[in-house]
């Protein structure tokens, strides 16, 4: 429980506040690699303002507001050129760094350029995914991730939930959960709709535990007919704070993204790499995106696969859940030090210092901690994931499958790849 | 949705558990164990106390911003010398 005013500092993004102060140190991806591909800037939304992204033709990133410096036309329907992005209404271009390089209809000689400018944020890409950083400078160098930079075939199924972020994340440390909501819920739901539900959800939680580390928290479980020697206690794995769980198992590795689009919206997206050992993986011109469904045809939850019953659990608690009201168990301790947590780090950036997980110096590829034997199911899981969570509404469903049993039969029979 | 913040009391009277929520405004740590600064929002600092039950026990889990002591402040109506299985 908390108290109110401690529940809106705990939520509210905005500039200025406490926590939109803390999230601002991070960077963020706010579009699919294909999308300006496609087309070369669109309007996109990040901790409730509005941003122009765009990519010019010799390969440049750039993000600036998307109000117009001069009379707050849209920069999403800007023009794309090779020194970076012009207003479309009266023609003010704006380098990748947000200087004002020109102003038509003003005479050259009064330098009123010099007096404007964008404020422009640092683009980069990575894994598919094009990252922002809109945080002051100097921008902290982007965590190049193991999901992002590992071989595999990637997939990325999204949807943008009406909640805030920090409901979604507080699931993160709440290990519980999964044998009722992905478990005995999941089999009611079968029951009902005549499906199978897997059986290594619903495994009793017999011991949970947190480690803050450095990048997070990592969430640790022994389920019943496990030890502590399995990997599920001995690994665990992590909340990387503040925005994003890395999970995996069965040569699935995902990273779970939470993009605080504004105060009550969230962009989820899983972003999943199949990497099973004994095969070759094929090459992905672009990495495959597709939404994942958060409503049915009358309006309510899809909670037939996991994900749409975390998605449920989340929206169902109010766009922003109400703390004044909840009533934690001991078995919520993992909530209680996230929030913690986040308290901690606005407390650090409040003095000037840098937040947990903001590096300076730019590394390769940074290994998290993630259990490989999921739940104590053995190799049965990657199947299970891939048929009744959120893989299972990708376009390369099938061929994700195939790939795994193929590995595996490759793997049982000695082929070397 | 969460209360507005302008009154110090937006959530006492509210929701479903008014008695609840009066009481955690009422007991919860106001100013920190270890440097005495006041500790939450509600008297003027910058840390947390997020409180969760244990049968009749009530836990604060707290953090001070002005120190960065963190730790766990703990209402018990009885003192127990074995922990019953849970």
């Amino acid at each position: 429980m908390l108290t109110a005013e401690q529940n809106d500092e705990l939520t509210d993004f905005a500039p200025g506040t406490p926590m939109g102060e803390l999230l601002r140190r991070y960077w963020y991806p706010v579009a699919f690699t294909r999308e300006l591909e496609e087309f070369p800037v669109k309007a996109t939304r990040l901790l409730g303002e509005d941003f122009a992204l765009y990519k010019t033709a010799n390969g440049r990133y750039g993000i600036v507001p998307e109000a117009c410096p001069h009379r707050r036309a849209s920069l999403a329907y800007g023009i794309v050129e090779t020194d970076g992005i012009r207003c479309p209404y009266h023609g003010w271009l704006f380098g990748i760094d947000g200087e004002c390089l020109e102003q038509p209809a003003e005479r050259e000689e009064t330098m009123f350029r010099d007096r404007v400018r964008a404020k422009a944020g640092k683009v980069q890409e990575l894994g598919g995914l094009v990252w922002a950083y809109v945080g002051p400078d100097p921008a902290p160098e982007l965590p190049r991730f193991d999901v992002f930079v590992m071989d595999g075939v990637r997939d990325i199924g999204w949807a943008d939930l009406p909640c805030n972020l920090i409901q979604i994340m507080e699931n993160a440390v709440d290990p519980h959960h999964v044998e009722f909501l992905h478990g005995r819920y999941f089999e009611f739901m079968g029951r009902q709709q005549g499906f199978d539900a897997p059986a290594s959800f619903g495994k009793k939680h017999v011991k949970v535990g947190f480690d803050a580390f450095e990048w997070g928290i990592i969430k640790r479980r022994v389920v019943e007919g496990a030890t502590e020697e399995d990997d599920d206690w001995k690994v665990g794995h992590p909340l990387v704070f503040p925005y994003n769980m890395r999970v995996g198992g069965a040569n699935i590795e995902q990273m779970q993204i939470r993009v605080p689009i504004d105060r009550y919206t969230t962009r989820f997206m899983l972003y999943s790499v199949h990497a099973p050992a004994g095969i070759a993986y094929p090459e992905q011109a672009q990495v495959p995106d597709y939404n994942i469904p958060v409503f049915d045809e009358h309006g309510r939850h899809r909670t037939d696969y996991v994900e749409g019953q975390d998605i449920m659990a989340w929206v169902t608690q109010g766009k922003i859940t109400d703390r004044t009201v909840e009533h934690l168990g001991r078995s919520d301790v993992g909530v209680t030090m996230l929030r913690r947590m986040y308290k901690q780090q606005m407390a650090r950036v409040a003095a000037g210092q840098d937040p947990l997980g903001t590096i300076r110096e730019p590394r390769d590829r940074i290994d998290l901690p993630c259990e490989k034997n999921k739940f104590h199911a053995g190799a049965s899981f990657a199947l299970d994931f891939i048929e009744m969570a959120s893989s299972r509404f990708s376009p390369q469903k099938d061929a994700l499958k195939k790939l795994h049993i193929e590995a595996a039969e490759n793997r049982e029979s000695g082929v070397s790849v | 949705m969460t209360a507005a913040s302008d009154s110090p009391a937006a959530d006492v009277g509210r929701g479903w558990f008014p008695a609840d929520a009066e009481l955690h405004r009422r007991d919860a740590p106001k100013f920190c164990p270890a440097c005495a600064q006041p500790l939450t929002k509600a008297t003027g600092g910058a840390g947390i106390a997020t409180e969760y039950w244990v049968a009749s026990d009530r836990v604060f889990v707290c953090f001070c911003a002005a120190c960065g002591w963190s730790g766990d402040v703990v209402l018990s109506t009885r003192v127990t010398g074995h922990e019953a299985e849970h």
